[in-house]
């Protein structure tokens, strides 16, 4: 896969985002969602609930655009008319929606910092990494594998035809199995397992244990474990998208005939 | 080695609820020499556009040989893509939110045109295009014949041994329309071939070495343009006033007349498929009834493409 195909696609989306405000909605929408849950924990006079109100609104963030990409990212070119002209050109499809998702989840990350702002500014909050290097790699490791997750989505939605109905129905349980908003391990038993099939549970309990100081347990596994997750996903991802690509040229239309 | 080369092709699309396949083209053979332009006319839905997607590797053929430039499109699809231009027609196929310039970067990554490359490239075509100074504005405010120059500019960014264009001037203006008839020469006298499918007679006529008509997924005749001239040269067609309808009415009926239609008050154009000693006797009929303005002329390319196509729309 060719990485200037993925920085032109990030560039194209990118420039169009900017003239499409709705696609920044969500960095409107996070700070909200910030001092609501930080309201909250503060009135139940929780410390570790403060790393959950500023993680919660900025993962969802990441993952709201990336989804939010995922579920446009192929139909788009589709509807536009552009995707005959991506199918003949030699670059292959998947490289461009990587590009495209990574696009959508720089605004993700936006939130992150926003929220991180909202605590401090807003709440006098100021929430310290007691291991920034580890807190980095999380984040990246999470980008990653978000990327690679949602440009799985992508390919499937197509496949599926009901792209917005499993974009809806995907956002909250795993808003609730990522462990974005409290740590799976306060979930009920039998739920904790499905939450560990989430690479978003791995990611966020590797970030909130960023910031408590003291020794982090097996963080290096932890860490490989999420990139197992984003590579397993690029490379069924690269599967769906060929999918794709033969239904187009086979029937002449992008979805299972 | 011949840039187009397909042999009993056939493409079929799966019919609707269990019905039938619909046949797109069938027993379809094509030459099309290196370094010449082909102009492909047919009705809407006649086969054009699914052709031209089988050889841009976009559709696979059901059955029978497609091979570009020497390679097989559906088994070497990936050394055809950098050989060929595609220029889809239309307001879509283009990203209206970002700028001409922009587009076009993103199409030479999309080519893997080298970095040091793509830009001046693209600011050549903005040139040679007409839109150089339009070309940070976001497409969406272009009108549609700037649209379609960009697409041409799209099309050939990269440079491609093979092109087709796809009803390229539909929208165009006429300064553009004849820029673009520029531009196709200027393709030809650099070796291009170009494939082009139109419905513009006079376009195809001017530009054409050869056409082929295709309906109803069949090509139905190729050869030169010179050549479907002499193909109907039988057919010959007499323009003439007669101000009583009578006149046309009976001149229709005469052997040889395949057909009359009005032209306007008192004018009329008969289609008549004679020999040059009853053509003569035919006018001279005319002119026993009084017709003194009259003019025979040979047929357009229009008049042989809706012969071919057994459309008969001359007959009155």
């Amino acid at each position: 896969m060719s990485p200037g195909v993925v920085m032109a696609a990030l560039r194209l989306g990118v420039l169009e985002a900017r003239r499409q405000p709705s696609q920044f909605l969500i960095v409107v929408t996070a700070p909200m969602f910030s001092a609501m849950f930080m309201s909250v924990v503060l009135h139940a006079g929780s410390s570790i609930g403060r790393v959950n109100a500023v993680l919660g609104p900025g993962l969802i963030g990441l993952w709201f655009v990336a989804l939010d990409a995922a579920a446009d990212g192929i139909d788009r070119e589709r509807w536009q008319g552009t995707l005959e002209s991506l199918l003949a050109a030699p670059a292959p499809l998947t490289g461009l929606v990587i590009g495209r998702v990574v696009a959508m989840a720089i605004v993700g990350l936006v939130t992150l910092v926003e929220s991180w702002l909202v605590a401090a500014v807003g709440f006098g909050v100021v929430l310290r990494p007691a291991h920034p290097v580890l807190l980095a790699l999380s984040i990246a490791v999470t980008v990653f594998t978000t990327v690679s997750t949602a440009t799985l989505l992508a390919g499937a939605f197509v496949l599926t035809r009901h792209a917005f109905m499993l974009q809806n129905s995907l956002s909250y349980p795993l808003y609730l199995l990522g462990g974005v908003l409290v740590p799976v391990t306060v979930l009920p038993g039998w739920l904790q397992p499905f939450g560990r099939i989430v690479f978003l549970s791995w990611s966020s309990d590797l970030v909130r244990d960023a910031f408590v100081a003291g020794a982090v347990a097996h963080a290096a596994l932890r860490l490989a474990v999420v990139v197992l997750f984003g590579v397993a996903a690029l490379v069924a991802a690269r599967t769906v998208v060929k999918v794709v690509v033969g239904n187009v040229v086979r029937t002449g239309s992008a979805v299972r005939s | 080695m011949h840039a187009v080369e397909v042999r009993q092709l056939r493409r079929e699309f799966d019919g609707k609820r269990g019905a039938p396949p619909v046949v797109a083209l069938d027993n379809v053979d094509l030459t099309v020499p290196a370094g010449t332009v082909l102009g492909l006319l047919g009705p809407n839905g006649a086969g054009k556009t699914t052709l031209v997607k089988i050889l841009a590797t976009i559709l696979l053929p059901t059955s029978g040989t497609v091979r570009v430039l020497g390679r097989d499109v559906a088994a070497n699809a990936a050394d055809v893509k950098p050989l060929i231009g595609l220029v889809l027609g239309g307001d879509r196929g283009l990203y209206t939110r970002v700028s001409a310039r922009n587009n076009l970067l993103f199409w030479a990554a999309l080519y893997r045109i080298p970095k040091r490359q793509a830009r001046p490239r693209c600011e050549a075509m903005l040139e040679r295009f007409g839109l150089r100074d339009r070309a940070d504005e976001p497409v969406e405010r272009f009108s549609r014949g700037m649209k379609q120059r960009l697409h041409l500019a799209r099309g050939l960014l990269h440079e491609p041994q093979l092109v087709m264009l796809d009803e390229p001037t539909v929208g165009m203006d006429p300064v553009a329309t004849l820029e673009f008839r520029h531009v196709v020469r200027q393709l030809k006298a650099e070796g291009r071939t170009v494939l082009l499918t139109t419905h513009d007679m006079a376009e195809a006529e001017e530009l054409c070495d050869e056409v082929s008509l295709i309906d109803r997924g069949e090509i139905k005749f190729t050869g030169s343009t010179a050549r479907v001239g002499r193909l109907l040269s039988g057919y010959d067609r007499i323009d003439f006033a007669a101000s009583q309808d009578d006149v046309a009415h009976r001149f229709a009926a005469l052997p040889g007349v395949v057909g009359v239609s009005r032209r306007g008050p008192g004018t009329w154009r008969a289609e008549v498929a004679v020999n040059g000693a009853d053509r003569a006797d035919l006018i001279g009929w005319l002119a026993a009834q009084g017709v003194a303005d009259l003019q025979t002329a040979a047929p357009s390319l229009e008049e042989i493409y809706l012969q071919v196509l057994d459309t008969r729309g001359m007959v009155l």
